[in-house]
């Protein structure tokens, strides 16, 4: 029951034993959706769904066009007969082929061939093979006439079949080389005639067999070019230029220049690929303007071929604005998806739609689900005198740390009292930075002014220790104690890092905390996809309970480094519909703030 | 001083008057003409834009879609899941000819907020239906939204009148419309002291709005907004099942009241 939501691409959905297959008409906007069970590879579906498309819309478009909303609440829409007929129709046509039946043996192409032709013999291989070296010589030597008449390919080396090398004996091998060395001379082709000679030169009789490695003679073996090994006969001098060789004269020798910006060729470039398209857009001028005017006063339906262009370039914009590739590939589709066939209103550009539906999906990826109130959600477990329990997770690097300590202020601020659980036992010097953040909050608000209680402690043991049994160690202290919130730090770990991500997720797992926050920067470009991916699934995969805890929330930090580059709130959003709880903006106490959707998205959508 | 400026230009004027340079009348008549048709215009357009839309809004499932249909046309139809809001005209039933435009919009979390912007400006009035059914489950997630619609500017500023429709009375586990009242006015109390306090919102903006809703220092009350609020009991589906009518007069009157 869940609403078509911006994730483009597939028009199928599976739900357990079911698979729902939908199609939009969004001209009259219509969802026909088909739903059937998933071990059914039934190959009619698209079929039936467009043809059920067709005849509904067909037969009830006054309806549609005229009636408005009312038309479709009064109306009766009695389509099942129809709709019977289609199916049954769209079932047989899948059955219509019928099964191949077998070729008889006289229909078959071996029965033509004669007897004669299908017994090996000794003697018969090396006809067919000078057979085949005939041809070859042939083909060869009408390539060579081509070539004799343009530019020769002088080194027009035609390496023997593997099969006539175990024929030849090395006398044969070295008259072998040395003609493609004359033929590689000579611009003008060489008679192939030579071919054959080395086929009539062979001895009768039997020979002893030449295995590939057995021979022990390391000259047989050698299979290399007697040219290349420094004979200077064999290696005359080539005519050889050296201006083209050295090229530029005048360069200091022995200097290393710098790279030169060729820009002069890049335009070149450019502008033998638009030539092809010039005198097509000629062409379409007249034709192209007559459009436009239609367009500009409406009642012209979208079609893809009018929206690609514009895609293509929102697409780039997207991607040069930090967004991740997969997903901004992604979203242009589903944007086209959802205005393919749309009735364009007066005075709107074929741009100005496609960008509008682009920033109401962008609008609406950055406000899934539930909106994660953390104030709200603290008060509810003070009720139940149980702390409230915060982890931050993430990779190397990202800002764990410092927004916990920009939370736990805010969270002082309105105040709460915080635990913060020091369970980065691997990185030098995490507990002493929590050890200084908590120094400093305290001094900024100091006892005496919260009413004689310390509004921030942490709670470490030091180096070394498994990071799951302190997190349970310090969530029994704060309810003792009586804290409102416990934030658990936790180590940075890359995604692929397999034993660590097992922590991580037993930690989680075991110590059921309130909320998951994982801390990604505004920095990351496609790394996001890969990083909340592995980071779900390695949540999901070692979770012992029915529901696995996911991933809740993401902090998303280092913001105030890009400038409008915001595409990172976007990724991280599409992959895990969950909200963006804090932005990070600095690395003073202050510097936290909560997410505007339609800010970021006008930074997103500004050129 | 000023006066002694004015002169000479009232005198020009006489003298204009007197004498008519046909080119400075012309353009004289020229630039009333255009005063006049401006006026007239904005006339127009301020008559058009006169709020007459009432707007359905709630969680997903309160029932707004079915409401829709019933106030509609009276009988009863399967509903799915909004994605697109739906509009009609309203006829009163004591045909005074009145009406209003009906506009049943989506309920659905990533959707909702958008269809508000867009709607917000044209509402007289708002139904807020509420699903008295699953309320105790849902009561925070009531108070949300009803919070985020009753601290944008616009609404703040059109003050329209707001109804609380407590659907699904038909069920027997239904909660009355005194109990919601009071549930979501002590919820509402804590949402505005938790949303005032998140952070700021990333182009300086507070998050919760820059108003505070109702008095500070007291507890929160629904008549402490700006615009008239009332409960209503009401039940889409009807107590018949679907062959029967639906319950709702207490909502048909007050649409009499807002027509």
């Amino acid at each position: 029951s869940s609403p078509a939501q911006e994730r483009g691409g597939s028009n199928s959905f599976n739900h357990e034993a079911l698979t729902l297959k939908y199609k939009l008409d969004n001209q009259f906007e219509l969802v026909f959706v088909v739903g059937f069970q998933k071990i059914l590879t039934l190959t009619y579906v698209d079929k039936l769904i467009d043809d059920v498309h067709k005849e509904f819309r067909d037969k009830y478009r006054n309806e549609f066009q005229q009636k408005g909303a009312l038309g479709l609440l009064n109306g009766t829409f009695d389509f099942k007969d129809d709709f019977l007929r289609l199916l049954r129709e769209a079932e047989e046509s899948s059955k219509v082929r019928a099964p191949t039946v077998m070729k008889t043996f006289e229909q078959s192409s071996k029965s033509q061939k004669t007897i004669k032709c299908m017994i090996e013999t000794r003697g018969e291989k090396p006809k067919e093979k000078a057979k085949n070296k005939k041809n070859k010589g042939a083909k060869k030597e009408g390539s060579e006439a081509i070539s004799a008449s343009g530019k020769a390919a002088a080194g027009e080396k035609q390496p023997p079949a593997a099969g006539d090398r175990e024929e030849l004996t090395k006398d044969e091998i070295l008259q072998k080389n040395r003609e493609e060395f004359f033929k590689r001379h000579m611009k003008a082709g060489e008679k192939a005639s030579k071919s054959p000679k080395p086929e009539a030169q062979k001895e009768k009789g039997k020979k002893p067999r030449v295995w590939d490695l057995g021979n022990s003679n390391a000259k047989v073996l050698d299979y290399s070019n007697s040219t290349t090994n420094g004979s200077s006969e064999a290696c005359p001098a080539e005519e050889f230029d050296p201006d083209t060789a050295l090229g530029d004269r005048n360069r200091e020798p022995g200097r290393l220049y710098d790279l030169e910006y060729e820009s002069d060729e890049e335009a070149e470039e450019e502008k033998v690929v638009q030539n092809p398209s010039k005198p097509s857009a000629r062409k379409g001028g007249l034709g192209g303007m007559f459009g436009m005017l239609k367009g500009l006063v409406g009642s012209k339906s979208l079609t893809r071929e009018d929206m690609d262009p514009v895609l293509e370039k929102m697409k780039d914009h997207l991607i040069a604005k930090n967004v991740a590739a997969e997903i901004a590939v992604q979203l242009c589709e589903s944007v086209a998806k959802k205005l393919e066939g749309k009735v364009m209103g007066t005075f709107t550009t074929v741009t100005s739609t496609v960008k509008q539906a682009l920033q109401e999906a962008l609008v609406q990826i950055l406000q899934p689900q539930r909106r994660v109130d953390v104030l709200r959600d603290v008060m509810d477990a003070q009720r139940q005198r149980r702390p409230y329990v915060v982890t931050f997770c993430g990779v190397n690097g990202v800002g764990k740390s410092t927004n916990l300590a920009k939370i736990s202020f805010w969270l002082i601020e309105n105040g709460f009292s915080v635990l913060i659980a020091a369970c980065d036992t691997f990185r030098a010097g995490a507990v002493e930075q929590l050890r200084t953040h908590t120094r400093r909050l305290n001094a900024l608000r100091p006892p005496e002014s919260r009413g004689g209680r310390t509004m921030v402690q942490l709670y470490e043991k030091g180096y070394g220790k498994d990071a799951a049994g302190i997190a349970m160690e310090a969530i029994s202290y704060a309810r003792n104690q009586g804290f409102d919130v416990v934030l658990v730090d936790t180590a940075g770990r890359m995604q692929d890092n397999a034993p660590l991500m097992t922590a991580l997720a037993k930690l989680i797992a075991v110590n059921a905390p309130d909320l998951v926050l994982f801390v990604g920067e505004a920095l990351v470009g496609n790394e996001a996809v890969d990083q909340l991916v592995k980071f779900n699934k390695a949540l999901a995969d070692h979770s012992m309970a029915q529901t696995p805890r996911l991933i809740d929330g993401i902090v998303l930090t280092k913001f105030d480094t890009i400038d409008d580059k915001v595409g990172a709130a976007i990724s991280m959003t599409y992959i895990t519909s969950k909200p963006i709880v804090f932005v990070g903006t600095g690395q003073t106490y202050c510097d936290l703030r909560s997410l505007n959707a339609k800010a970021v998205v006008a930074a997103l959508m500004k050129a | 001083m000023a006066a002694g400026g004015l002169e000479p230009y009232l005198d020009s004027l006489r003298r204009e008057l007197r004498a008519p340079d046909p080119a400075v009348l012309s353009v004289l008549l020229a630039l009333l003409a255009v005063a006049l048709t401006l006026l007239i215009w904005r006339f127009i357009q301020g008559r058009k834009s006169s709020r007459k839309a009432v707007l359905l809004l709630g969680l997903c499932d309160a029932g707004k879609t079915l409401l829709f249909a019933r106030l509609l046309t009276g009988k009863y139809r399967d509903t799915q899941t909004s994605i697109t809001d739906s509009s009609a005209i309203y006829r009163v039933s004591n045909d005074k000819s009145a009406n209003v435009t009906l506009i049943d919009l989506p309920g659905h979390e990533s959707l909702r907020l958008q269809f508000l912007e867009r709607f917000k400006a044209a509402a007289r009035a708002i139904v807020f239906v509420v699903d008295s059914v699953a309320f105790q489950r849902e009561v925070k997630d009531v108070a949300e939204f009803l919070y985020q619609v009753l601290v944008d500017s616009t609404v703040l500023k059109n003050a329209p009148a707001l109804l609380i429709a407590c659907n699904k009375q038909d069920v027997t586990m239904a909660k009355s419309a005194k109990l919601i009242q009071q549930q979501l006015e002590k919820e509402l109390n804590t949402l505005r002291v938790t949303r005032s306090a998140a952070p700021t919102s990333l182009d300086g903006s507070a998050a919760g709005g820059p108003t505070q809703l109702g008095k500070k220092g007291k507890d929160f009350d629904f008549s402490q907004l700006p615009m008239k609020v009332e409960f209503v009991e009401c039940s889409a589906r009807g107590s018949k099942g679907e062959d029967g009518d639906a319950d709702f007069e207490g909502l048909e009157k007050w649409l009499a009241k807002i027509a």
